[in-house]
């Protein structure tokens, strides 16, 4: 057998879908050549490689897709609508207007504003009450109960005995000023649906002069994991690029952010201060990134710092 | 390598399955629920694996076993469950990832596209804080990887996928693409000669 016809079957040979004969054959060529060996060897770690990159399904998606596919079955019709929600279409805009940053920055502050003033709306409901606390007052339970059963018993009267939990939805509304709702706020931020995340940080953003605040977002930036979430937790940060836990935070995601817009974000952050400790990182990043726009920000704050662009 | 455990559970349990899907024709809900459950876990991870978008993956799910549902009837055993089952759902995601090839051509799209992988993978994040330099290098290699998978046409792609991550012979994989093992083969060539010559430095 030759190298060359080898080197077509190494694959098959890895996925152990040659014949027996085919394999026989392949197999010897490798014991006796040193390069075809050398290529089975690159296969294994192509394929090495690539058995990292497998997703977990959360389950809680799996118990969504079921509890859909019911719905859909029961109503004889699916409950997810096709149509875009609010949430898709603002993250698709956030997306389109962050890609097309490089060429037109101008449009973004429009676009931004545009979708704050929605979401708080969304968020704050239609009736702004004139609440400063959890009291009675601010409260309202809008009638929405959610029961998951625990457990069904049949007694021998022919009676049944249900345990549930019920959970109620309740609506408070309040301003930005109230310390509740910020309590809320700060731990709608951590909340699991992302659209819930969004909207809190958006309103958040703009009062990180609070240290309690400024921690919510440093920790979004940094852990979130929706890209929508912490290009707004970023912003929030702006007016605070030098305190020294923000510009740790800026490093960091400039290294392992793996969102171009993030990244183009808190580049911007970090060089608008000329600061010699920001050096190291700026030459890493010069080093590495992939994105030319951000590269080139760093290239230019190093230039503009005298310091030097690679690293010795 | 991956081996997925849907082919087997489907081989080992097959006549508990054939009398679940004998029920689910005769109407009953219970036996179609639990023949759901039997596969739906690795139907997910196909989906999320391919278009690494929960959101997509949920759509897949949704329209794959709909489809189910409503063309079970038709189902006469003359090949297995699961195949049957792969060949609707690789149908519907090969059809999202020629959609996804158009939408590409958009590149205010693309962005877009790219921020339902961030996303998914963010819990990775973690790692990165213990050993920066580890991290970047596993970061690039990442983004090397997805540009490979990029680079396959969809039926690559899937070939792949369905070989590599979920463990299928390509006998099978070319049944439930409705093609020979031939073309499997030569699909799988072509998809891992390409992954190698864009992975080249790194792998």
């Amino acid at each position: 057998m030759t190298c060359d016809s080898v080197s077509k079957l190494i694959p098959l040979y890895f996925y152990a879908e040659l014949t027996p004969d085919e394999e026989d054959r392949v197999e010897q060529h490798l014991h006796e050549c040193r390069d075809c060996a050398r290529e089975m060897e690159r296969q294994r770690e192509l394929a090495a490689a690539l058995d990292g990159r497998q997703t977990e399904v959360p389950h809680r998606l799996l118990e969504d897709c079921r509890a859909d596919l019911t719905a859909a079955i029961q109503g004889g019709a699916p409950r997810r609508e096709p149509a875009k929600g609010p949430w898709s279409l603002f993250l698709e805009a956030l997306g389109a207007t962050f890609a097309g940053m490089v060429r037109v920055r101008q449009p973004i502050g429009a676009l931004a504003l545009i979708a704050v003033g929605f979401l708080s709306a969304r968020f704050l409901g239609v009736t702004p009450h004139e609440t400063s606390s959890l009291s009675t007052a601010g409260l309202a339970p809008s009638g929405e109960v959610f029961s998951t059963v625990r457990s069904v018993q049949p007694d021998p009267g022919g009676r049944v005995q249900i345990a549930f939990d019920e959970t109620r939805r309740r609506v408070i509304s309040g301003s930005m000023e109230d310390e509740n709702i910020r309590r809320l706020l700060l731990a709608a931020a951590h909340e699991e649906n992302a659209a819930v995340r969004v909207e809190s940080v958006d309103l958040l953003k703009n009062r990180a002069a609070e240290a309690e605040v400024r921690d919510a977002l440093l920790n979004r930036v940094v852990n979130d994991s929706n890209d929508g979430v912490r290009l707004k937790a970023l912003e929030g940060l702006k007016p605070f690029a030098a305190d020294p836990a923000v510009s740790k935070a800026l490093a960091q995601v400039l290294l392992t952010d793996r969102n171009d817009a993030v990244r183009m974000q808190a580049v911007d952050l970090l060089v608008t201060r000329r600061d010699d400790s920001t050096v190291g990182v700026l030459q890493n990043v010069v080093q590495r990134e992939e994105n030319s726009y951000v590269r080139l920000k760093c290239e230019k704050a190093l230039k503009d710092m005298n310091a030097s662009i690679g690293t010795f | 390598m991956a081996h997925d455990a849907a082919g087997a559970v489907g081989a080992r349990l097959s006549p508990q399955v054939d009398s679940l899907i004998r029920a689910a024709q005769r109407g009953d809900q219970d036996a179609f629920e639990q023949l759901v459950r039997a596969y739906d876990q690795s139907v997910l991870r196909l989906a999320m694996n391919l278009l690494r978008s929960p959101e997509d993956a949920r759509d897949v799910y949704q329209e794959a076993f709909l489809r189910v549902y409503r063309n079970l009837h038709a189902f006469r055993f003359d090949c297995s469950f699961h195949t049957w089952l792969y060949r609707i759902v690789t149908n519907i995601c090969l059809d999202q990832l020629r959609k996804r090839k158009v939408r590409k051509e958009e590149p205010a799209v693309v962005e877009t596209s790219e921020g339902a992988i961030d996303r998914m993978e963010a819990f990775e994040e973690d790692a990165a804080e213990a050993d920066p330099e580890r991290s970047m290098w596993n970061l690039q290699l990442k983004r090397k990887i997805e540009r490979a998978l990029e680079d396959l046409t969809p039926r690559e792609r899937m070939v792949f996928e369905l070989r590599h991550y979920q463990g299928l012979r390509l006998r099978n994989i070319g049944e439930m693409l409705g093609t020979t093992e031939e073309a499997a083969k030569n699909c799988l060539f072509r998809a891992t000669q390409k992954m190698r010559s864009v992975l080249g430095d790194f792998v």
